[in-house]
């Protein structure tokens, strides 16, 4: 695995040992500043390139329901005045290591993975599992499975505010916590999001029109979390 | 002298026959084909021997997006490895019959199950199980923990497992469910009682 992605906070930081990565605790050039950095959502169209995801019926795949998903995602959370980066705009391989490095060097308030895979026709809602022994940091670094241990909680707390969100528009909703990667390498709170399309016609009208209903509740459930949690859950 | 409408009679009457012939020659091979297609689709391994016990397999049904304990007569070894082994194959072979509550792949097998550790197992599917599995979270967690909790309960001692594929490691089963990490089946457990 590689180990080399993650920022440096300092030139004296330990020697990475297999398995472990350094994460950064301030921005970088923020050294003395102390400043809060700016909270952001950051969104992964999960799936791309060769990487088909799912297959949804005819030539319709995962990975383009994703980033259609993602963009009208970004759209509703910015019409709420929150920050959002995609993790990829275009139909390009994206290894899910580094969709997890990207969020951690970058720093992310929080991640949303957006998926949309049988059966059923409701919308599921994942908090990340540890379900590997807990390893302990060694010093700065995090062990790799298990990174997203000391954000588990605000994970779920997210994921339970998207869940109540979408329940209130009347979506059948299933929470669960499942062992979904990248959900554990990221050190933000984390969670993932599957969108079951109708089986009958996937692109139907009816279909777009939940879409577009979960993203906007995905994005209400976050402006709430927020909001209870300060300016970076 | 034999009349000419008479020739013509005998000849359709005999070039009927052939045809009849012919088409039930190549049905029978279609259907001989089509058995032996089902048998490849089956377990590889051979049969073990053992005796036959009364199990709990844990079967997943995705039409109800649920996980369901289901009794079966399984012979099973008393080696610890190949009584797990012999669990797991029988809940692939419920996946692998026609109709599916949770259709795998054809060739979709356990190569090998054996223990690292006094309570850490390994299972070694072959590539058909994670190549033609159907992709999706809920789909491969599914999977998952449809095999890990009939193993803990057939095989006592079992702490944690690891899944590879074709012998090596594989990121995730298809695309979402996570295979690097070492699963704790205390933690499967409950995550598997939220289906059940």
């Amino acid at each position: 695995m590689a180990l080399c992605s993650a920022l440096a906070v300092s030139s004296a930081a330990p020697q990475q040992q297999p398995g472990y990565k350094s994460f950064p605790s301030v921005a970088p050039g923020a050294e003395g500043q102390k400043r809060t950095p700016e909270f952001f959502v950051m969104i992964d169209p999960s799936h791309g390139g060769s990487d088909k995801g799912a297959s949804l019926g005819g030539k319709l795949m995962e990975k383009d329901i994703t980033l259609r998903l993602a963009r009208e995602l970004r759209r509703e959370l910015e019409e709420r005045g929150i920050a959002s980066r995609l993790l990829r705009e275009s139909d390009i391989d994206l290894s899910l290591d580094r969709r997890a490095e990207i969020t951690n060097e970058q720093r992310a308030g929080i991640y949303v993975a957006l998926h949309a895979a049988r059966p059923g026709r409701g919308v599921r809602v994942y908090a990340p599992l540890l379900v590997s022994a807990q390893q302990t940091p060694a010093g700065r670094f995090l062990p790799w499975d298990s990174a997203q241990s000391g954000a588990l909680s605000r994970s779920q707390a997210v994921a339970r505010a998207v869940t109540e969100q979408l329940r209130k528009r009347g979506l059948t909703v299933a929470s669960l916590g499942m062992p979904v990667r990248p959900l554990n390498n990221v050190t933000a709170p984390a969670i993932a999001v599957e969108l079951a399309p109708d089986q009958d016609d996937p692109q139907s009208q009816e279909t777009q029109r939940r879409q577009n209903s979960v993203t906007s509740a995905i994005a209400l459930g976050i402006a709430e979390i927020r909001s209870q949690m300060g300016s970076r859950p | 002298m034999i009349p000419r409408h008479f020739q013509i009679t005998v000849a359709l009457v005999l070039l009927a026959i052939l045809i009849s012939g012919v088409v039930i020659i190549r049905i029978t091979h279609k259907e001989e084909a089509m058995t032996l297609q089902a048998s490849e689709a089956g377990p590889v391994a051979p049969v073990v021997g053992g005796k036959q016990e009364h199990i709990q397999l844990l079967l997943a049904y995705d039409e109800d997006q649920a996980l369901r304990w289901r009794p079966a007569d399984v012979f099973l070894p008393a080696d610890r490895n190949l009584r797990a082994r012999e669990a797991l194959r029988s809940v692939l072979a419920q996946y692998l019959q026609m109709p599916s509550p949770h259709p795998l792949a054809k060739g979709a097998d356990i190569r090998d199950v054996y223990f690292i550790s006094t309570d850490t197992m390994i299972v070694d599917t072959t590539a058909p199980f994670a190549d033609g599995h159907p992709s999706g979270i809920l789909l491969e967690e599914l999977t998952l923990a449809s095999l890990i909790e009939t193993l803990t309960a057939n095989v006592p001692g079992i702490a944690r497992v690891k899944f590879l594929v074709d012998g090596r490691e594989r990121e995730t089963l298809a695309g979402h469910a996570d295979l690097m990490s070492f699963y704790q089946t205390a933690v499967v457990h409950e995550m598997a009682k939220e289906f059940e």
